[in-house]
């Protein structure tokens, strides 16, 4: 049993007080002082508010802070003794901190808060990011109650963002994820979402956790499992998420985290990718997509420099990785001048599906492609931000979609180089 | 078996409260009887009970269940006499037992002569006896308490041409307690009483003695200086009486009702009552431990009066409105079960007749601090008839056994004041004291193992409570402790079963005897004690000290 040994005897105690509980809401953590104290005030008086009468409980799993947030944590407990401000509570809300073993990982944490869930038989269960501190009470309730009226077990989230917010997410992880899994989450590298105990149970007990893959890039990993195990997901709108929150600060961790995993899924999902998929909707509760059309500076002359410098520097790579036709176009791009430098849909469709089957093939080290795909991501990121400058939000939605068809369409493509050359 | 001479003899007190006419016909009318309640006083000293209490036996309209009284000086003769009052009372305190009454202080009945001599004319000396007003716009501040039924406090009189205040049903006008004539008038009622050997009243409706414009009504300074005057001249002439006050109040509100120890001796703690529910529904201990955090500290002679249920309706005005939905939604799903702000319902239904949470809530009652009532027929288990109106669902006959009319009455069923109870779950067949008198594991009989265990020891009638909050939630646990003598009590509230860990170092080298099989636990260590509990079990240890 995968709790057995993620579950120290000192959080196991903790949760046998906890008991049986119907809602669970998981913060994992790891020098999160600045912010984890808002956030888990707003958790908590989301559950007053919103869930009076259910047994809910707050678990914060911990990477071995060396700030002080476990305290903080533990200080917004609710005793016998306190209320929430202007919240009244029916029953105690046991807010409960564990410092999980091993490296920090986003993986390890969000076992272990499945792998409490499990055993504490909740019926829904919410994660959010301890960096969300745009987070309101009414979060608690939309990311929980779709899995309390037993309907779905996976909620993703939707936030209103600035237009150039979250552009991984729009120029890689949502359109592959989109073509290769016929799903459409909007959010598939979500940092706040919610699960039911059905999904907790069958997640806390895969072997999978072990992998490197799954241990960074664990939320990634999370929606995957949702889409190829056929549990039932829809997307739920937050509102606004603080800009800069949740921004990578280093690309190439940030990759890993995401794209690194989306790769690595596609290995032991192959039967059910590679089949014909039924485009499966998924419901959206409020709108699907809000953006900010407010201007936001981007230094794009840097990300040309880094885009081109990275295409010469990288050559020998690339060559192992893409096929002559692409590296070609794309270091025809790289030369461009910088007003005109366009890295085409169809050319990163296929420059992804490329790396993604290279990473198949281990064709030199998995985490080598990951690191070698960011310079070309700069490149596509350069050329969304120009086509994009003086968009409307519909415009550029309009043009996110254009590339998720591109992507659709270049799937056999990638079936072609996943079973092919290389 | 004389009466102990205690003073403080109410601290120790284990209450039964009791309707006469619910309880045993003596001579077949259909009605209980002085008479045939003093034939069960051998009952009530087998169940280990010490005090009785009396509701309304007055002769009255009936019109409240006798809260309506017509005459304060006398007994309703569907109850019998003076005399058979006299010879009841004598009887209980051969055996042991004090008595209290009700006293209804602060309204009569409209047929009361008082109030006919009050309607008769504006020139009547009775006429400032009551309320009166040209307008119904006085005392606007003022809640309507039975909600269902009134849509005012004031009443219009067509005999005399003016309203007249009544803070309960309009045929209860409110005596005018501004007039000296009223307070010495009801301190004779009183003497009447004490004079005839009762050991204490019930008094009833106390926060609303007095009016004033521009206030709740409730709680006034006022009425307080009533209730100071009339414990002075108790304390004087009748020591060692005692007054219980009914005051549905905050803890801080009622506070004021103990003064420094010269007002009540007793006082209900009715928030706590909703919350034993509650905690017991939602198996957490929280909505008990946090109204007792919130319950100040009361004067040395004064104690708290503990119940869980009685002859109203379970009432919900001292919770939150969270807290009231969820009471109405978790104990009473069916509206017909509700009336007013409450939940009209007896214990072993409110429970679902689960003996496992009846023992457990019968468990808390008699060790949290405070002194107990048991409601008649709780002791065996007596179910309710939401089908009869009003409260009368919770007033049905006392179960005697399986026989006609459950023992309670020769009469002819048709003739009885109510009908019986008579479904196969809770009717007298199913549920009577005969029946249950024969095994040793009947309710009644563990009933009367709770209370000679409870009386064994002061300190659950006189000790102090010190909480333990293990991180379990779902335990409720505390330490008494009077003198030398300490018991520590453990409840598990939830239907499953629970570990604990408590932290007992302060009593460290103490071993744990269970009270009722007498079995002695593990020494106190360093280390936190560990217990495990069944579903709805609890523990009374004491400890020792060996």
């Amino acid at each position: 049993m995968p709790e057995e040994t993620i579950l120290n005897d000192d959080f196991l105690r903790e949760l046998m007080n906890v008991g049986e509980v119907d809602l669970l809401v998981g913060v994992p953590t790891y020098n999160d002082a600045r912010t984890v104290g808002q956030v888990v005030q707003a958790i908590r008086s989301g559950l007053l508010k919103y869930f009076p009468r259910q047994r809910a409980a707050i678990i914060n799993a911990d990477g071995g802070s060396k700030d002080n947030t476990q305290e903080l944590v533990r200080a917004a407990s609710i005793s016998d003794m306190h209320h929430a401000d202007n919240l009244y509570a029916l029953r105690t809300l046991h807010c409960i901190s564990t410092r999980y073993t091993g490296t920090p990982s986003s993986g390890t944490a969000l076992h272990t808060i499945m792998a409490a869930s499990d055993l504490l038989r909740a019926n829904a269960c919410a994660v959010i990011s301890p960096d969300s501190t745009s987070i309101t009470p009414e979060w608690i309730q939309t990311l929980l109650q779709p899995v309390v009226n037993d309907v779905n077990d996976w909620v993703t989230p939707v936030y209103r963002r600035h237009k150039f917010e979250g552009l991984l997410i729009r120029n890689l992880l949502y359109p592959m994820n989109r073509a290769v899994y016929s799903s459409r989450v909007r959010e598939p590298y979500p940092t706040d979402f919610a699960f039911s105990g059905r999904f907790a149970s069958h997640v806390a007990g895969l072997d999978t956790w072990s992998e490197e893959a799954a241990r960074v890039g664990a939320e990634m990993y999370l929606t995957i499992a949702a889409i190829t195990g056929k549990f039932r997901i829809v997307q739920t709108y937050l509102g606004p998420k603080s800009r800069g929150e949740g921004a990578p600060a280093d690309l190439v961790a940030a990759m890993r985290r995401s794209v690194g995993t989306l790769f690595w899924s596609l290995d032991s999902t192959f039967n059910i990718w590679s089949a014909d998929l039924d485009p499966e909707p998924v419901v959206t509760i409020g709108p699907e997509h809000e953006l900010d059309p407010e201007p936001l500076r981007f230094n794009r002359k840097r990300l040309h420099d880094m885009f081109a410098r990275g295409v010469g520097e990288l050559e020998p790579v690339l060559r192992s990785i893409l096929s002559h036709s692409t590296l070609c176009q794309v270091q025809q791009v790289a030369s461009s001048p910088e007003g005109e430098l366009g890295y085409t849909d169809e050319l990163w469709a296929h420059t992804v599906y490329e790396f993604a089957a290279a990473y198949h093939k281990s064709v030199i080290s998995r985490d080598h492609i990951v690191q070698a795909l960011a310079p070309l991501y700069r490149g596509r990121t350069y050329t969304f931000l120009a086509e994009n400058r003086d968009n409307s939000p519909e415009a550029l939605e309009s043009n996110v979609e254009a590339l998720c068809l591109a992507f659709e369409r270049s799937k056999p493509y990638l079936l072609e180089m996943w079973n092919g050359r290389k | 078996m004389p009466l102990p001479q205690d003073a403080l003899w109410y601290k120790d007190a284990v209450v039964y409260q009791v309707h006469v006419r619910a309880f045993y016909d003596s001579n077949a009318d259909g009605r209980g009887d002085f008479r045939g309640l003093a034939q069960k006083l051998d009952y009530l000293q087998d169940l280990g009970i010490n005090t009785i209490w009396l509701m309304p036996f007055f002769p009255s309209p009936l019109r409240d269940d006798g809260y309506d009284i017509a005459d304060y000086h006398s007994v309703h003769p569907s109850y019998g006499v003076l005399e058979d009052f006299k010879a009841f009372l004598d009887g209980a305190h051969q055996r042991g037992i004090r008595v209290i009454i009700e006293m209804v202080l602060n309204h009569t009945s409209d047929q009361h002569p008082w109030f006919q001599e009050s309607r008769s004319s504006h020139d009547n000396p009775k006429r400032d006896w009551y309320v009166w007003s040209d307008t119904d716009t006085r005392y606007r501040g003022t809640r309507i308490i039975f909600l269902d039924t009134e849509l005012s406090n004031w009443a219009w009189d067509p005999v005399s041409k003016q309203y007249y205040w009544h803070r309960f049903f309009s045929h209860q006008p409110d005596l005018n307690y501004d007039n000296p004539a009223v307070r010495e008038t009801m301190w004779g009622v009183m003497k009447f009483w004490l004079d005839m050997g009762v050991d204490g009243f019930r008094l009833d409706a106390v926060p609303y003695l007095v009016e004033r414009e521009g206030t709740n009504c409730e709680n006034l300074p006022e009425t307080h200086v009533i209730i100071q005057d009339f414990r002075r001249r108790l304390d004087e002439e009748y020591p060692g009486r005692m007054l219980l006050a009914e005051a549905n109040q905050w803890p801080a509100d009622l506070r004021p009702y103990f003064g420094g120890g010269n007002e009540f001796h007793m006082a209900f703690h009715f928030p706590l009552m909703p919350r034993m529910f509650m905690g017991l529904k939602l198996e957490d201990r929280k909505p008990i431990t946090e109204i007792l955090q919130q319950t100040p500290a009361i004067p040395e002679n004064c104690q708290w009066c503990l119940f869980l249920r009685n002859h109203d309706e379970l009432t919900l005005e001292m919770v939150t409105d969270i807290e009231r939905d969820y009471m109405y939604d978790e104990y009473a799903k069916d509206r017909s079960m509700r009336l007013n702000l409450g939940i009209r319902r007896r214990l072993a239904p409110l429970l679902d007749n689960d003996r496992r949470r009846i023992e457990l809530m019968n468990g808390m009652l008699m060790s949290l601090p405070g002194t107990p009532i048991v409601y008649y027929g709780d002791e065996i288990g007596m179910g309710d008839n939401v089908n009869l109106g009003d409260r009368n669902g919770v007033r049905t006959p006392m179960q005697w056994d399986g026989g006609w009319n459950g023992g309670f009455s020769t009469a002819d069923p048709e003739s009885l004041y109510s009908p019986l109870m008579l479904n196969p779950v809770y009717g007298y067949q199913a549920v009577n004291v005969q029946s249950q008198k024969r095994f040793d594991h009947s309710l009644l009989s563990w009933m009367k193992r709770l209370i000679r265990i409870r009386k064994s020891l002061a300190v659950f009638g006189r000790g102090s409570i010190e909480f333990l909050y293990p991180a379990n939630h779902r335990v409720l646990a505390y330490v008494r402790q009077y003198g030398k003598d300490a018991i520590l009590v453990v409840n598990n509230l939830s239907s499953s079963a629970q570990a604990v860990e408590l932290d007992l170092r302060h009593y460290k080298g103490n071993i744990l005897i269970e009270m009722f099989g007498r079995n002695i636990f593990p020494r106190i260590g360093d280390l936190p004690y560990l217990l495990t509990l069944g579903p709805y079990q609890f523990y009374w240890f004491r400890l020792r000290k060996i």
